[in-house]
């Protein structure tokens, strides 16, 4: 039964990807899984980096189509301890890589960076490794010159979800840790919880008026359209002042490419001036 | 209880609500900067306008909700002469959290005008399918609980695989599940100001109707009212009520059961004075549920939906209400199909059932979609994918059977064709549990989550076993039992979903059920449990003759009445616990396969255990490849897909008219 992609290169590893993160790290390795999970959403969700065509969709995340990744015949898959319930199975199928990369309490980037060495480590590239760090690294170091400027003020990175509600990232979130790598303050510096803090009501950014608001994603209808006749939104010092700044779709939980996708946009953002969330998007 | 003292109740809860909002407010803001009336944004300082646009309408709305909740309850409860009718156990707020969520993601731009029209759309249909099965059966309540909580249930399902669907990305909706009363201006205020306002005026105009409609159906009728517009025009105006909370604040639940209980309880003796008392009753429960947010999110600086707070109570307070609940079902309404044919010779039926089967399970094996069709397998193909096909198919056709005799044991238990095991609680338990484990451990083993889940289907057995050996408990109460525990299930997972970090969506994807991640251990010890739970089924057919008859008839041949419910419950929760664990809680098949059974004329108790196992097979593998295939290479979820093929039938079943 011959599958789009099976005639890659003898050497290359055949990968196939479970989790967005690990997806992600290899892609930034240079080396394109043959399969990966829900790519609809990821193309959707995710938007970069761009995913050939003759990539296989294992189905979902949750409940990959075991059957189908048999069929790619990959040599690794590439999981994440979100995954462990069904590792097993998975492990029947071919040896298994899972790195963490969200641990409560702890700042993922570092663990992103590992991730890209030790899974060039495992597919027996170790240089894609190291290069793909330096890389990161160089990136980083340039978008951090770009946003100084911008240090004067902590930046608070949302999701909208609602017009009363949104979701703050805290340091043990990719976005929060990275405004902290790139020599910005991330202003929500209160309790956060695995990854990111679920549902914050609004009022809660009025404990910030010194920030900078950076929405990143979609902003629902509804939301936008309640949030235009708020009293509250319209007083909050980022929004009255002019401070709000808005980003496109990014993975909140992905790897390196994630990453440095935010820092570009948040450097584009900052220096593009801010906007209204009138802006349609 | 006298007058003075309820008022001096009542002044003291409100007294306690008003002082935990005001501790809020203060900590927000000293009294004497308060802005002053008119409140102008132009002109106030940020903290003013958290105070004047956050928490003044935070707390009148509370107020509001509460009241316009409790009046919705009073009125269901008195319309259908049902204590234990509210907006949740109707399935109401269910059928409007759907509409809602297929607006999110299907028509978002029908939401840019405001929730109402879709979620009151939602509510109504809801509402008008549970009573349409309620109708022909006299409305007896415990029917309309039942029917309500299954509709709400598959709601709720179709409604947690869209948010599943749409990934992490939906925010919005995993807010409005919860039920937070966040606000910022006084909008939802106006709003549910006019609704009250509105519903208490059709209120006072339905009251004497309601009254001269206790009487009784036929009484009523005999005095010259028009019994079926004043039931319409009654439930109509609940369901607006109802409707305009879900569509402003989001999820609600068991406001509007408490208030009226309550206001019973605190002497309250008619129903004019129920009607009077419960939307104050209600609206100082939100209240104080409220007030014990603010002061919790004062404390720890986290929010907690409210929402989430009022479900908790509703579980233990449903189990305090059914002993209450008086008015069994009238003899005969249950019966809804008229007699059902009878085989004579069970055996031949049984054999091609079981053919069927094993030729179903073995095409199955060889046929299956790859990219760009549909292939028969190769010999080599054959061989890699047995050991993954194989038992992910015999253990959904074990599944399905356990459950299919979990259902018969039920069904004939209770003596109530809408028994299933989804009532039972213990999917609800199974459920709970599993979410603990997933919280608990930062990177759960299967093992540990399959432990969690035996262990809490055990727990929530073992609630409803209790509830059933006190005694005089008529065996139809074990599915109320069971409904609390559900409903308390199901209030704490809404409380972990609206924390919602990723975990949650584990919890989502599982309980929509899968049957992908089967090894064949696992699907051995699913096969060898299913058989286990037929043989002793079969071992106890003597009394699963005779319980149908009533405990009358029962005791007087010679049942050990008490032993025997325990028994048949026990076997019927273990069967449930294991299925659950692979196809999530909700499936219907166990409603459905004793059913058809039933209709193939499968009389007898045994035949009936035998033909229902085997339709259940076969059902459930009918699901699973559905799953697999229908939206290939996304595997949708085995519970779900089998609700879906579930419930038209089953609605189709319950409208039918009683012959």
């Amino acid at each position: 039964m011959p599958l789009p992609g099976r005639a890659a290169t003898a050497t290359a590893p055949r990968l196939a990807a479970i989790d967005w993160a690990m997806l992600e790290t290899a892609i930034a390795l240079g080396h394109m899984p043959l399969a990966a999970c829900e790519l609809i959403r990821y193309r959707a969700d995710a938007v970069a980096p761009p995913i050939p065509d003759h990539v296989t969709d294992l189905g979902l995340r949750g409940a990959p189509n075991y059957e189908l990744l048999q069929l790619t015949r990959p040599d690794l898959i590439l999981s994440s301890p979100y995954y462990t319930r069904y590792e097993d199975r998975l492990r029947a199928i071919a040896p298994v890589l899972s790195l963490p990369f969200y641990l409560p309490g702890e700042p993922p980037l570092p663990h992103a960076l590992d991730a890209l060495e030790a899974l060039a480590e495992a597919i027996g590239d170790p240089a894609s490794g190291q290069a793909a760090r330096a890389r990161t690294e160089a990136e980083l170091d340039v978008l951090t010159e770009r946003l100084r400027p911008f240090a004067d003020r902590p930046v608070c990175a949302v999701n909208l979800g609602d017009a009363r509600h949104l979701r703050a990232f805290g340091h043990d979130s990719m976005f929060g840790n990275l405004l902290t790598r790139l020599g910005l303050q991330n202003a929500w510096s209160g309790a956060t919880r695995f990854s990111f803090l679920a549902p914050v009501p609004i009022e809660e950014l009025a404990s910030l008026p010194e920030a900078r608001l950076v929405i990143v994603g979609n902003i629902p209808p509804q939301a936008a359209h309640g949030l235009r006749r708020s009293v509250l939104w319209r007083a909050l010092p980022p929004v009255a002042q002019g401070r709000v700044y808005r980003l496109g779709r990014i993975n909140p939980f992905g790897g390196v490419p994630a990453g440095l996708r935010f820092a570009h946009l948040l450097a584009d953002a900052l220096q593009g001036g801010p906007t209204s969330i009138e802006a349609a998007g | 209880m006298s007058r003075a003292r309820l008022s001096l109740l009542l002044a003291s809860v409100l007294a306690l609500a008003v002082a935990l909002w005001l501790a809020a407010a203060l900590r927000l803001l000293p009294f004497a900067d308060w802005p002053g009336l008119p409140l102008d944004p132009g002109a106030m300082s940020l903290r003013q306008i958290l105070l004047g646009f956050g928490l003044m309408p935070r707390g009148v709305i509370a107020l509001l909700a509460g009241a316009v909740l409790g009046l919705s309850g009073a009125i269901l409860q008195a319309v259908l002469r049902n204590p234990v009718a509210d907006p949740t156990t109707l399935g109401i707020s269910s059928g409007a959290q759907l509409a809602l969520v297929m607006a999110t993601i299907m028509a978002p731009g029908l939401l840019e005008g405001g929730r109402w029209p879709v979620a009151l759309a939602g509510a109504a249909l809801a509402a008008g399918l549970v009573l349409a099965i309620g109708a022909r059966r006299a409305f007896a309540p415990v029917t309309m609980v039942i029917a309500g909580m299954l509709v709400g249930m598959t709601a709720s399902a179709v409604a947690t695989a869209l948010t599943l669907s749409q990934g992490e990305y939906l925010l919005s909706l995993v807010i409005w599940n919860g039920g937070a009363l966040v606000q910022q201006d006084w909008s939802g205020v106006r709003a549910l100001a006019l609704v009250l306002a509105a519903g208490a005026l059709a209120t006072g105009l339905l009251a004497r109707p309601l009254r001269v409609l206790s009487l009784g159906a036929e009484g009523a009728r005999g005095l010259g009212l028009n019994v079926a517009l004043v039931r319409l025009a009654a439930v109509a105006v609940a369901v607006v009520l109802a409707a305009s909370v879900s569509a402003e604040l989001g999820l609600i639940g068991f406001v509007g059961l408490a208030a009226p209980a309550l206001a019973r309880s605190l002497g309250a003796r008619d129903m004019r004075q129920v009607l009077w008392l419960a939307p104050p009753i209600g609206a100082l429960i939100l209240s104080l549920c409220d007030g014990l947010v603010l002061s919790l999110a004062g404390r720890t600086g986290e929010m907690f939906p409210t929402g989430a707070l009022t479900g908790l109570i509703g579980g233990p307070l449903l189990i305090w209400l059914l002993p209450r609940l008086r008015g069994s079902t009238p003899p005969g309404t249950e019966a809804a199909e008229g007699p059902a044919p009878r085989l004579a010779r069970a055996a031949p039926l049984l054999a091609m059932l079981a053919l069927v089967l094993v030729a179903g399970a073995l095409l199955l094996v060889w046929i299956g979609r790859v990219p760009g069709g549909w292939a028969v397998l190769d010999r080599e193909s054959f061989a890699a994918f047995l050991p993954m096909r194989l038992p992910r198919l015999v253990a959904a056709a074990a599944a399905g059977a356990a459950l299919a005799v979990a259902g018969t044991l039920l069904q004939r238990l209770t003596a109530n064709p809408l028994a299933s095991p989804e009532v039972l609680g213990v999917s609800g338990g199974a459920a709970l549990g599993f979410a603990l484990t997933l919280f608990a451990a930062s990177a759960p083993t299967a093992l540990m989550q399959m432990g969690g889940t035996m262990a809490g289907g055990a727990v929530a057995l073992a609630l409803v076993a209790t509830y059933v050996t006190r005694r005089d408990m008529p065996a139809e109460r074990v599915l109320l039992a069971g409904i609390a525990v559900s409903a308390l299930a199901t209030a704490v997972l809404s409380a972990m979903m609206a924390v919602g970090d990723a975990r949650s969506w584990a919890v989502l994807a599982w309980l929509s059920g899968s049957s992908a991640a089967v090894g064949p251990r696992e699907a051995a010890v699913m096969a060898g449990l299913a058989l286990a739970i037929l043989g002793a089924a079969l071992v106890l057919h003597r009394w699963l003759a005779a319980l149908p008859l009533g405990p009358g008839v029962a005791q007087g041949l010679g049942l050990p009445l008490r032993r025997a419910r325990l028994a048949l419950i026990a076997l019927a929760g273990v069967a449930t616990g294991a299925a659950t664990m692979l196809v999530g809680p909700l499936s219907f098949v166990g409603l459905m396969a004793p059913h058809l059974a039933r209709r193939a004329g499968f009389a007898r108790a045994t035949d009936q255990l035998a033909g229902a196992a085997l339709i259940g097979a076969i059902l459930m593998l009918a699901a699973d490849f559905g799953a697999r295939m229908a939206g290939f290479p996304y595997e949708l979820p085995l519970g779900l897909f089998a609700s879906l093929i579930g419930a038209p039938w089953l609605l189709w079943l319950m409208t039918r008219t009683a012959r």
